[in-house]
């Protein structure tokens, strides 16, 4: 027996197929208006989970370009002011090689010796310099002003590391250690920066031969051996400046990587979402206009 | 053996009649073309006995049949068992697959992801402010941050603890009405046992009431949707009905047995009491959602304490979701394991943890429910085109096709006309025999 078609079945049918077209229109557009392939986790569950980690990844890329942006900011402050530094003790050190001049008279050694303890203390001024309202050179003492200033050369701060994270697991050190610098002064007979300058204040102050023999021989030694050690921490404060604009460029380039992951998983693709909308379109059109010539005929409009 | 002069009449009545019966159940048919669940009917026929006749011829011994014209037989419908048995095990799989699309849908909605608004977007802003902590760690704003964004990254476990509580309460709340006093399952299961009486008496006095049957099938099917039904035909017309896996029959003849405990009834009710049950789909949702809680605390948890300071977070175990709060205040926040106010180390590796295993969890957290929804829905549309297909067969045994009535409706009045016009033709021939017959030379 062949399958008998009845009206309700025609009728079923059109509704079905009508409501089929419909529902994809639906989900088209509901596409096309959010921009969004994925709206809700059903749609693509796996696309749902990589568009989270994704969009994780690309937060974290967007907060490690912040982090390094910090750490450019307080890496050129201390670049900054350790520039200033050399700068003074360079001025010291040709105020040394004066003051060791005997042609100069006692007189004269008191005058530089008055310009040496300001420079001293504008060595001290750099060195509590401060970032964002940060001491940058307090170790992680931060809110600590490292040196005070006049005749206390003692480090307030401590030896604490402040990193930047730059990357999953990676994190660059942004600060230096000004204490191995300046150290404690005569006190600590460190031979460090302040202990130097005020050595040689002394020794321009003396006036013995014994004095002037100091300044020409072991004071301009220890100054010259102080202007290597901070030359080497600016070069390594260099480094850390080009590491992290390295860092910043590559984060760059990462974060436009996961970005086109990410709308290469999560986004709609226009041009192909607009084509299938209006070809959906045609089929459902073309569906009412079969539906509606499919429906209208039957033997009563024959008979009679 | 004579025949009566008469006969023909007779023989002609009988045509009038059974013409007119199969018009009135034409009628039936087309009035009821749109009725759901209506089978069409038909009027059977046979010639009715015939006379036996002596003929005077020699051929078949002098014996002749003579027709007596058409008997109604009956009214029967079409119906195909084996088909209802198909569309019930349909019916039966797809309540069960869109209940639980029904059930899941809440949930998804209720996670919001992907979205600028779902927890993977606060968890994403948590980081960044354990992270913009480790930039300032001696910033009191930065620290507030971390303590509001933990607190708002609780409310949102809460809340979507409680949108789970609230899915299962609403599906054990269908449940309850459908299978409680007055509930779906009830009334129809009144409705057959009623059917099952009228229909007794009926077959009791040998008749088939077509009309009964249909709407006792039609709550058969229904019924299907709701759990597994097995129907049993008895001999004295009623079935016994048994509903998922209910220990008594849930009809028998006139009788109602419900209300009767049920552990996997399948169909509708089967997946209301699957999402529901403990180890069910929404109470290993919320297992998922505690253990991501807990991990996420722990996780922050070990680091916060590195400097011998208070634990970030608390909950109660295994409850976590609903429990997970901030137990620090802003200046209690922890940045240094040192304890000095410008270290960032424990800062920096709560801020490390992004993308890591808790963040992970998560995605695979929304990636099963995704997939869990993914799949019903699937098989709900499966299911339901596997439905309209074997509708479609049943709508073609049973169906009322108007095109066919139409023509029944055409034949059965020429048989009418034709009837009457052989009782004319009859009448006529009588009328010549009556007033003509003996009147020769008149």
């Amino acid at each position: 027996m062949t399958m008998r078609i009845t009206e309700g079945m025609t009728n079923r049918v059109v509704l079905r197929d009508l409501g089929k077209t419909k529902a994809s229109l639906t989900q088209l557009q509901r596409e096309i208006s959010s921009g969004k392939r994925i709206t809700r986790p059903a749609d693509d569950p796996f696309g749902t989970g990589r568009t989270l980690q994704l969009s994780g990844e690309l937060e974290g890329f967007k907060q490690y370009q912040a982090n390094v942006q910090d750490g450019i900011g307080w890496v050129t402050a201390t670049e900054t002011a350790l520039s200033r530094i050399t700068d003074t003790v360079q001025r010291a050190r040709e105020l040394l090689v004066q003051g060791g001049n005997d042609s100069n008279g006692q007189v004269a050694r008191e005058g530089i010796a008055a310009e040496l303890e300001a420079l001293t203390e504008a060595v001290k001024q750099e060195a509590d310099v401060t970032y964002d309202g940060r001491y940058i050179f307090s170790g992680t003492a931060t809110e600590t002003r490292p040196y005070e200033l006049g005749a206390t050369d003692a480090y307030a701060g401590d030896e604490g590391q402040i990193m930047r994270a730059i990357g999953a697991g990676v994190a660059v050190p942004v600060n230096v250690s000004i204490q191995t610098l300046l150290g404690n002064g005569p006190a600590a007979a460190d031979n460090k920066l302040l202990d130097v300058l005020r050595d040689i204040a002394t020794d321009l102050r003396g006036g013995t031969a014994a004095n002037a023999e100091a300044l020409r021989g072991t004071d301009l030694e220890r100054l010259s051996a102080n202007i290597d050690e901070l030359t080497r921490v600016r070069a390594v404060v260099g480094a850390t400046t080009n590491r992290l604009t390295t860092a910043g460029t590559r984060l760059e380039q990462l974060q436009e990587a996961s970005l086109n992951q990410l709308s290469q998983v999560s986004e709609v693709d226009m041009a192909e979402a607009l084509v299938n909308y209006s070809s959906q379109q045609a089929a459902y059109e073309t569906a009412l206009r079969a539906g509606s010539k499919l429906i209208q005929p039957s033997l009563m409009d024959f008979l009679r | 053996m004579a025949v009566s002069t008469f006969m023909g009449l007779q023989t002609a009545l009988r045509g009038l009649i059974a013409q007119q019966e199969a018009l009135d159940i034409t009628g039936h048919n087309i009035a009821n073309a749109n009725t759901v669940g209506y089978s069409r009917q038909e009027v059977k026929t046979s010639a009715s006995r015939a006379l036996q006749i002596t003929t005077g011829s020699t051929a078949g011994n002098g014996k002749a049949e003579l027709g007596t014209g058409v008997d109604v037989d009956g009214v029967s419908r079409a119906r195909d068992r084996f088909l209802d048995l198909q569309y019930r095990a349909q019916a039966m799989r797809l309540g069960g697959l869109a209940a639980r699309v029904k059930g899941l849908e809440a949930i998804e909605s209720a996670l919001a992801e992907p979205s600028e608004t779902g927890i993977s977007q606060e968890l994403q802003t948590f980081w960044k402010d354990w992270e913009g902590l480790a930039n300032s760690p001696e910033d009191s704003a930065s620290r507030q941050a971390v303590v509001e964004a933990g607190k708002a990254l609780g409310v949102s476990l809460a809340e979507l603890d409680q949108q789970l509580t609230y899915a299962a309460e609403v599906a054990n709340g269908e449940y309850a009405s459908i299978t409680g006093a007055g509930g779906e399952v009830e009334a129809k299961a009144k409705e057959i046992a009623l059917l099952n009486g009228a229909i007794r008496s009926s077959v009791t006095e040998g008749a088939q009431p077509n009309d009964l049957l249909d709407r006792r099938d039609l709550l058969l099917d229904e019924l299907s949707s709701l759990a597994q039904v097995s129907v049993t035909e008895l001999a004295d017309g009623t079935v016994e009905v048994g509903f998922g896996d209910a220990a008594e029959p849930l009809v028998t003849g006139t009788e109602v047995n419900w209300p009767q405990a049920l552990k996997e009834p399948k169909g509708k009710l089967g997946a209301l009491l699957e999402l529901t049950a403990p180890g069910g789909t929404i109470e290993s949702f919320r297992a998922e959602l505690d253990a991501f809680a807990e991990n996420l605390a722990n996780a922050v948890n070990a680091i916060h304490v590195k400097g011998g300071g208070p634990a970030f977070f608390t909950y109660v175990a295994g409850n976590g979701a609903a429990s997970l709060q901030v137990a620090v205040n802003a200046k209690e926040v922890q940045t240094a394991s040192n304890g000095s106010v410008g270290g960032n180390d424990i800062a920096r590796e709560i801020g490390g943890l992004r993308g890591g295993a808790v963040d992970r969890a998560y995605a695979s957290f929304v990636t099963r429910v995704g997939t869990e929804m993914n799949e019903a829905r699937n098989g709900e549309t499966n299911s339901q085109a596997l439905l309209d297909t074997v509708a479609e067969r049943r709508e073609s045994t049973f169906g009322v096709s108007l095109d066919e009535e139409m023509t029944s409706l055409q034949r059965f009045q020429r048989g009418y006309e034709a009837s009457a016009r052989a009782m004319t033709a009859l009448d006529e021939a009588l009328d010549v025999l009556i007033n003509r017959t003996g009147r020769v030379g008149l």
